[in-house]
């Protein structure tokens, strides 16, 4: 189970991200609005709208079914997306603006505490992912060398 | 130099993803435009607006109310009053205890009203005239919606009516004006 540990999380954050982009890639006009609506960057509202339906898409694809040196780079641009991601929803949250997450497109909940846990989730999730898709050290590894520390 | 290859690629990912946003999105029917994209205002969706007309079955409709039905709520801790005309005319003089909310204002100070709004039973929207409250008032009893609701009424004849009414609770220009205004 444990083996499979690094898999189920690079499919579970790949088919997230692939799903999330393409709901929002559905009404892009709709999304700004949902990004407007954090009131943090209203002016690059409708670039990100355009921009990061697709780049989610793909990094989800890429996480997916690239090659390992490609999906260490998608993790590390997963992992950026969902730091932003988490930093927009606790300042929402902290700043008590009552507004939809806009996390899969438009009608969503609004955002709560477990918004934001679920956002920190994700995060550690994708640092996990990144460590795990490193070149020279991976989740085996690492737990090798914790059981058998005079292996090299 | 691996990190280089990997920054290379991350770099080549964000360029596929951009590259396919943008392409998707000058194309999409519903894409947005990004030169000429306006930040959500108060009244986004007045009446005419795709969500309030989906919304508005369900909601009980705005009130008109008399000089004298107001008048009768002054004073009321659980009446709020929202004035949607201009700042100038806001400064000028206003109901008493009025906040500021033109159609115009951003969402932030939208916002701002709904948290006046908390725990309040009534909203009454003045403008100008009757007509210039209701989309405020359209958009303030949507995004006010919840149990047990909150009634939702303009002012019939608005400020100027008031005004020549003489009713006793409309203030002339005054100084603590900014205490009440939630403009921003």
């Amino acid at each position: 189970m444990r083996r499979r540990l690094p898999l189920l999380i690079r499919a579970a954050l790949g088919l997230l991200l692939a799903v999330a982009g393409a709901l929002k890639l559905a009404d892009p006009s709709a999304f700004a609005t949902e990004i407007a609506n954090y009131q943090l960057l209203p002016a690059v509202a409708p670039y990100l709208a355009a921009a990061l339906p697709a780049l989610e898409l793909v990094l989800g694809v890429a996480l997916l079914i690239a090659p390992r040196p490609w999906r260490r780079s998608a993790a590390a641009l997963a992992l950026g997306l969902f730091v932003a991601f988490a930093g927009a929803v606790g300042s929402a949250y902290f700043r008590g603006i009552n507004i939809s997450c806009g996390c899969f497109g438009t009608g969503g909940d609004a955002i709560t505490g477990l918004t934001l846990v679920r956002n920190l989730v994700l995060v550690a999730a994708a640092a996990l992912l990144l460590v795990g898709e490193g070149d020279s050290q991976n989740f085996t590894s690492l737990k090798s060398a914790r059981n058998d520390p005079g292996a090299s | 130099m691996g990190m280089l290859a990997a920054t290379g690629r991350a770099i080549c990912l964000l360029g596929i993803g951009f590259g396919l946003g943008f392409s998707i999105n000058a194309f999409h029917p519903r894409g947005v435009h990004l030169r000429s994209y306006a930040a959500p205002v108060a009244c986004t969706a007045a009446p005419g607006g795709s969500t309030a007309q989906a919304g508005a079955a369900a909601l009980p409709p705005v009130e008109v109310l008399s000089l004298a039905q107001v008048a009768s709520l002054c004073g009321d801790p659980r009446v709020l009053v929202a004035d949607a005309r201009s700042a100038a005319a806001f400064a000028e003089g206003h109901v008493t205890g009025a906040i500021h909310l033109p159609c115009a204002s951003s969402r932030l100070t939208a916002n701002a009203a709904l948290d006046a709004l908390a725990g309040k039973e009534t909203l009454v929207v003045y403008g100008e005239g009757t007509a210039d409250a209701l989309p405020v008032a359209e958009e303030m009893r949507r995004r006010a919606d919840r149990p047990g609701g909150v009634r939702v009424a303009v002012l019939a004849g608005g400020f100027s009516a008031w005004s020549r009414a003489g009713q006793a609770c409309s203030s002339g220009p005054c100084a603590d004006c900014s205490a009440v205004s939630v403009h921003r």
